[in-house]
């Protein structure tokens, strides 16, 4: 095919044509707004008040809000010159958890946090013990894990990452980059209308892509 | 006089305008118009007709002058447009219905905008290189023939003139360049120069094989052997002639993927680098006049001119039908003209209103006969191009003309959305080691044709 000259030229041609009439993607902000997951949280950025001084005050809520633990904080020492970073990553959990008790004084109640609820962590025990918790047989945890309770609750995803060593954000990205593995409890059919909208029947536009762009990779028959 | 005094401080600002203008518009203009229809009119179309042929000139130049800024516009509008939907984008839709008025605004824009000389720049030429440019542009739009004796000259040279002109845009960027004090501007301004002057020898090559068939170095000739069904178009006598013209072409405009005179993603901007505001513009415009004007000779050099292709007449005589022809003599009404034409669009806003009005009862009547008004404009505009289509020739010939110009105006626009930039040494090669061959090939070929055709 590509020993013909010039057959690179038409083949671009005829790409560009093909997009001229395909639907576009623009979205025709300010009329419409993007359709735009719930946990997205923005561009990070460390705001300044007036006076031209940092209004962080280390607080470690953007820290303790990133789904996926991305946000690390660190700072400079008190003369100013050298970038300072406070532990390894792997306690920003325990840190950031601290932190917040100590400025609140109390754990923080919010109806969000629910489904951070203890479990029952006998199964999950059992599970990693035939494991030898060993994180190279992630995937198979999560799916027996799965198994057992349904769904990933957030507590076993916790505890494996304790257990295991494995960080939590590298067990979230194993589980959240398979279709089949879910973190939310399956829906109950008699469920109330308003609950149904929790699942993810409310991203129109993602399913939408999403089925699109599965049905051009052949793929549609699968389940996602 | 102090009643009139009052009476007028009574008025708006406004009023004070409109009223003055209101007096102009219905007793001076009348008054005016008919002493001029009587005493100056006969004498001016006398002057006129004795020298035909200055005001064909100045008609031709206003009417190019008139028409490149337009041309330049739609071209722009089109590139955003059609680039941003191969891009999946929408493009421009804010100012106008579909963004149509951006390339307007973007000119206002270009016009307010701070025109800048550079210190110790030499300002004389600084100033005149980018009209120069923009004049070479302009000026080859006289001899090409946008319908039948719909041209501005007919030069028995017009192919020569064309390609004489159209090198001058070569000094022009050479002169912006230099003049610029910048090194970079200069070195910008010679790689163009040596990129339009190694692409003008193939270009100049290519159409010579074209002259040797059509025997005229006229466009309007040329133009006219084409006439008829499309076989006649000289691409199908000439297809090695018409693709190096093309290629050699894209290369004139600077269009991608010869647009290294301006690399708008590379380097600083070329020869234009310390250009601003209108003069910057003028190079803008220029470049855009150019895609005009290569779209427009690749039509009427290889693509039939204003001819539609289809040869209706022998289509006619094939089927044994005579063809409608409409004639309507409005002068033969006499003064019932005066009537129909205060009658006819009353009539026919009341009839399109009508159904409007009568479809939904919520609809007022002003928003049925607004609608009604706005539809007998479109019928009657509709009806006025399609009898000016039937019975002028040359509305016919301009029609066909633009619609393959823009045609050709899209390819380039189409082209510059997909390929990349071709490296300097690699654009030179292409041009001295193929194109020049293969245009020499092209004259070599076509005169052994010639020869051996007549001597059969």
């Amino acid at each position: 095919m590509n020993t013909i000259p010039g057959i690179g030229l038409v083949r671009g041609m005829s790409l560009t044509l093909r997009r001229f009439f395909q639907p576009k993607a623009t979205i025709m902000w300010p009329e419409q707004k993007a359709d735009v997951a719930p946990k997205f949280r923005g561009r990070l950025q460390l705001l300044y008040d007036e006076y031209g001084t940092l209004k962080c005050e280390t607080c470690f809520q953007c820290a303790q809000a990133c789904p996926i633990e991305c946000i690390d904080m660190g700072g400079v020492d008190t003369k100013g010159r050298f970038h300072v970073h406070w532990g390894a990553p792997e306690t920003y959990g325990e840190r950031r958890e601290e932190s917040a008790l100590r400025r609140s004084g109390r754990p923080v109640a919010d109806a969000a946090f629910a489904r951070f609820a203890e479990i029952d962590l006998a199964g999950l025990d059992a599970i990693l013990e035939a494991h030898d918790y060993d994180p190279k047989e992630m995937l198979a945890i999560l799916e027996e894990t799965q198994a057992e309770y349904g769904y990933l609750p957030v507590a076993a995803l916790k505890h494996i990452s304790r257990v295991t060593g494995a960080w939590y954000a590298t067990i979230y990205g194993t589980a959240s980059s398979y279709g089949h593995l879910q973190f939310e409890p399956p829906a109950v059919p008699g469920a109330a209308a308003g609950s149904a909208t929790v699942g993810g029947a409310h991203r129109a536009a993602e399913d939408a892509f999403r089925s699109a762009f599965e049905a051009s990779l052949g793929l549609a028959g699968r389940a996602g | 006089m102090t009643a009139l005094n009052r009476s007028l401080g009574n008025l708006s600002t406004a009023g004070k305008v409109i009223l003055p203008l209101l007096f102009l518009i219905m007793v001076v203009a009348p008054v005016l118009t008919i002493l001029f229809a009587l005493f100056v009119g006969p004498w001016l179309v006398n002057v006129l007709n004795s020298n035909m042929g200055i005001v064909r000139f100045v008609v031709a130049i206003g009417g190019v002058l008139l028409f490149s800024i337009p041309a330049a516009f739609i071209i722009i509008y089109m590139e955003l447009k059609v680039i941003a939907y191969m891009n999946l984008r929408v493009g421009p839709n804010r100012v106008g219905p579909a963004g149509a008025l951006h390339s307007l605004v973007a000119g206002l824009k270009v016009l307010t905008k701070e025109d800048f000389t550079p210190t110790s720049s030499d300002r004389v030429v600084f100033t005149w290189a980018p009209v120069l440019v923009f004049l070479t542009c302009v000026m080859t739009f006289l001899v090409i023939p946008f319908g039948p004796g719909l041209v501005g000259q007919d030069l028995n040279i017009g192919l020569l003139y064309l390609f004489a002109v159209g090198g001058m845009t070569v000094v022009g960027l050479l002169l912006a360049g230099w003049s610029s004090f910048n090194k970079y501007s200069l070195l910008g301004g010679l790689r163009s120069a040596a990129q339009m002057v190694s692409y003008e020898i193939p270009l100049t090559l290519s159409v010579v094989g074209l002259i040797l068939l059509a025997g005229t170095m006229s466009l309007n000739g040329i133009a006219e052997q084409q006439s008829g069904w499309f076989t006649n178009w000289f691409v199908f006598r000439q297809p090695l002639g018409a693709l190096i013209f093309f290629i050699a072409a894209i290369a004139e405009a600077n269009r991608t993927p010869f647009d290294l005179t301006e690399a708008d993603s590379e380097i600083v901007a070329g020869f234009a680098t310390e250009y601003s505001g209108m003069r910057f513009g003028f190079l803008f415009f220029a470049e855009y006049v150019n895609v005009f004007i290569v779209s427009a000779l690749l039509v009427t050099l290889f693509f039939g001119a204003w001819g539609p292709g289809i040869d209706i007449g022998a289509i006619y005589t094939w089927l044994g039908v005579t063809p409608i022809s409409i004639s309507i003599d409005p002068g033969s009404l006499g003064i019932g003209l005066l009537g129909v034409v205060l009658v006819i669009p009353v009539a026919l806003t009341v009839i399109f209103a009508a159904p409007f009005y009568l479809a939904r009862s919520s609809t007022p009547a002003w928003q049925a006969l607004l609608l009604g008004f706005i539809l007998f404009n479109v019928v009657a505009i509709g009806a006025l191009f399609f009898l000016a289509y039937v019975n002028l020739d040359w509305v016919a010939g301009l029609v066909w003309f633009m619609a393959k110009a823009f045609a050709f105006v899209y390819l380039f626009v189409w082209m510059r959305a997909t390929f990349p930039r071709v490296r300097i040494d690699h654009l030179m090669a292409f041009a001295w080691k193929w194109l020049l061959p293969a245009a020499l090939l092209n004259l070599f070929i076509t005169a052994t044709a010639i020869v051996v055709v007549k001597s059969l």
